[in-house]
């Protein structure tokens, strides 16, 4: 009987606080016209990806007949060299862009965040030798290491992610021992270690939820940096291969033909790119302001 | 003072030595064997084991490790066999170019990044504070190799303002004689103001695409500082003593404000300087940033070793130089961090 009115207290605080957040984020929404303009073209986006394929039916298999057409109303973003319709590609571009950056963020927050907790909260041996691992990642040069890594497993989108994720690695646990170090000093975890709490149970009961924030604003930092990149590892033809409608790929085939006059092959994947990335910025920068205004974030 | 300084000369070699390390390892992981590929695919399995030989490759690891390093500080720094030539000789070559597209890029993002946050924290709250921060954003979402390719569509192609992607000077100038490397220094010195002109022309475009990320970056950075800082109590006194608006900001608030910014651009020349790859591949440009991508895609190990190895002394250099600066600057910094 105690238990179950204890639930329903429970529940009624996580459906308040719910509301409230809610009502919270939709008043920043509504006085901030920067950051409603970014949620809704990144919504927008997201649409595309998700549905755009289903709706959008029209052929991305090679019609020579239809080669370099302009932008028209069959062809809202006009075809490419081989007479695939450029918009179609556009939409799978975004699926790829946009969930490569999601499993470029998550996997690099959590590999990375761990490293960082880790790190921050045992001290000795092991910090050293993971800080110096990231330190050693630092220095290399970011992109010529993505690079390296999508050479060594065979040029690929797998490869590449995997890539970039390795560069990542380091934002995210040199930012969480620090956070780590310093909520470590502060009075109430003295006060826990006085109540007799076990290391682990501060560890993950008081210093991890107060990293939360700080791993998820940084998360969103790198989200366009994890785009970008790919997009860069795809131009240099390094990361997706050809027939996969990637939008840094697309850029380069658009390469030869911006000079000789068909600009929509190259010109529509670098907008879609432009606005997912300052869009993602923006967000994340609000986030920072909102959740965190005092902390230091990558700006890559 | 003297155990932060031994602390930090301890840790840059310790990620020098990682860098390298890491190079050295995905190189030899790398799939393909690059004696293969330099005798070609017709060699018989002896012309390969030689070549294997030649280039030590039988050895354990370890050795190829040292000689590699070893190598770096005597000068030898291998062969590049997918040009023929030394490492040492293309990347001597091809370095000057990279060098003079990220001064130029480093000035144009330096200079504009500190005017547009002081005019923009100048007049904060209001429309060119807006444009300056939309700006901002959108410089560091653009991907630069697809701005290149914008610019030069508008610039050169339709309004044939500017010229396309030729290099560093047009097909009918001779670089001028060489004193520094850098053309634009070397033609005023030798007084041609044609060759002068040409080469600046055919450095905007580049600069800007390179530099538009690092500017829109210092941008916001100084910005958020220079609103910290404008908050404090001693400019409110500085106001109150009868010094103006704008001198307030750029005399009191700015060399306070200025310490992350210089930083930051310290980091950013490091980067500049030591080629890009994209902004070099889009303009033709004949840096090092676009011979790297090609070893890379070639599999030549001397060239992507040697690289990795330089840019990450660069790194570790500038990032010390800078630790140190601060403290010159700043005496807080030099006081130990009581925890």
């Amino acid at each position: 009987m105690a238990t179950a009115g204890l639930a329903r207290h429970a529940g009624e605080e996580i459906y308040a606080r719910v509301r409230r957040d809610t009502a919270r984020t939709l008043s920043h929404l509504a006085h901030d016209w920067s950051l409603s303009l970014a949620v809704a073209l990144l919504g927008l986006l997201v649409l595309l990806a998700v549905f755009g394929p289903l709706i959008w039916k029209t052929a991305t298999t090679v019609n020579i007949g239809n080669s370099l057409a302009a932008p028209s109303l069959a062809h809202p973003m006009g075809t490419d060299s081989v007479g695939r319709d450029v918009f179609a590609r556009f939409n799978e571009g975004a699926r790829i862009s946009l969930s490569v950056g999601a499993i470029v963020v998550i996997v690099g927050a959590l590999v990375g965040g761990t490293m960082g907790i880790v790190s921050g909260a045992t001290g000795g041996w092991l910090d050293t030798v993971l800080m110096r691992i990231m330190d050693a990642i630092l220095a290399f040069p970011p992109l010529i290491l993505a690079m390296a890594v999508s050479v060594g497993l065979g040029a690929g989108l797998t490869s590449a992610t995997l890539g970039i994720t390795l560069t990542s690695l380091p934002y995210y646990a040199r930012l969480l021992r620090s956070e780590v170090l310093r909520i470590r000093s502060l009075p109430f975890i003295e006060a826990a270690h006085a109540l007799g709490a076990r290391r682990l149970r501060i560890l993950l009961r008081h210093i991890v939820p107060h990293v939360a924030s700080t791993l998820l604003i940084q998360a969103a930092a790198l989200f366009g940096y994890a785009i970008l990149t790919l997009a860069a590892l795809g131009f240099v033809g390094l990361g997706a291969q050809d027939p996969t409608p990637e939008w840094g790929t697309m850029i380069t085939d658009g390469l030869q033909y911006f000079l000789t006059g068909q600009w929509w092959i190259g010109v529509f994947p670098g907008l879609g790119l432009l606005v997912v990335v300052t869009a993602t910025n923006i967000l994340a920068d609000r986030a920072r302001d909102i959740l965190d205004p005092r902390g230091q974030y990558a700006y890559v | 003072m003297t155990r932060i300084v031994l602390d930090k000369l301890f840790g840059a070699g310790v990620a020098i030595f990682g860098a390298s390390l890491l190079a050295f390892l995905f190189m030899r992981v790398v799939p393909g064997n690059p004696a293969r590929l330099i005798v070609g695919p017709l060699a018989t399995p002896q012309a390969i084991t030689a070549q294997e030989h030649a280039m030590g490759l039988n050895k354990p690891l370890w050795v190829q490790y040292w000689r590699y390093i070893s190598g770096i500080f005597s000068g030898n720094w291998g062969f590049a066999y997918s040009t023929g030539q030394t490492v040492k000789h293309e990347i001597v070559a091809r370095l000057p170019a990279s060098a003079e597209l990220g001064f130029y890029a480093f000035v144009f993002a330096f200079l504009f990044a500190i005017l547009f946050a002081l005019v923009a924290t100048y007049r904060r709250r209001r429309l060119v504070d807006a444009a300056i921060r939309g700006l901002s954003f959108i410089g560091l979402g653009t991907p630069p190799f697809w701005l290149g390719l914008l610019l030069l569509l508008l610039l050169s192609q339709i309004w044939g303002i500017l010229p396309g992607p030729e290099g560093r000077l047009g097909p009918n100038t001779p670089p001028p004689p060489t004193v520094t490397h850098f053309y634009t220094f070397d033609a005023l010195i030798a007084g041609q103001w044609g060759t002068f002109w040409n080469a600046i022309q055919h450095l905007v475009l580049p600069a800007i695409t390179l530099g538009l990320a690092p500017f829109a970056y210092l941008v916001r950075l100084l910005r958020a500082n220079l609103l910290d800082i404008s908050r404090e109590n001693f400019i409110v006194v500085v106001r109150s003593k009868g010094v103006g608006r704008w001198s307030a900001f750029v005399r009191h608030a700015l060399p306070n404000a200025f310490l992350p910014t210089l930083t930051a651009a310290g980091l950013l020349l490091a980067q500049l300087l030591t080629g890009t790859v994209l902004v070099e591949e889009v303009f033709n440009w004949p840096g090092i940033g676009q011979f790297v991508v090609e070893s890379i895609l070639r599999q030549d190990y001397a060239v992507v070793q040697t690289f990795v190895l330089l840019s990450a002394i660069a790194y570790v250099v500038v990032n010390l130089l800078v630790d140190v600066l601060y403290g010159v600057i700043d005496p807080r910094v030099r006081l130990p961090v009581a925890r």
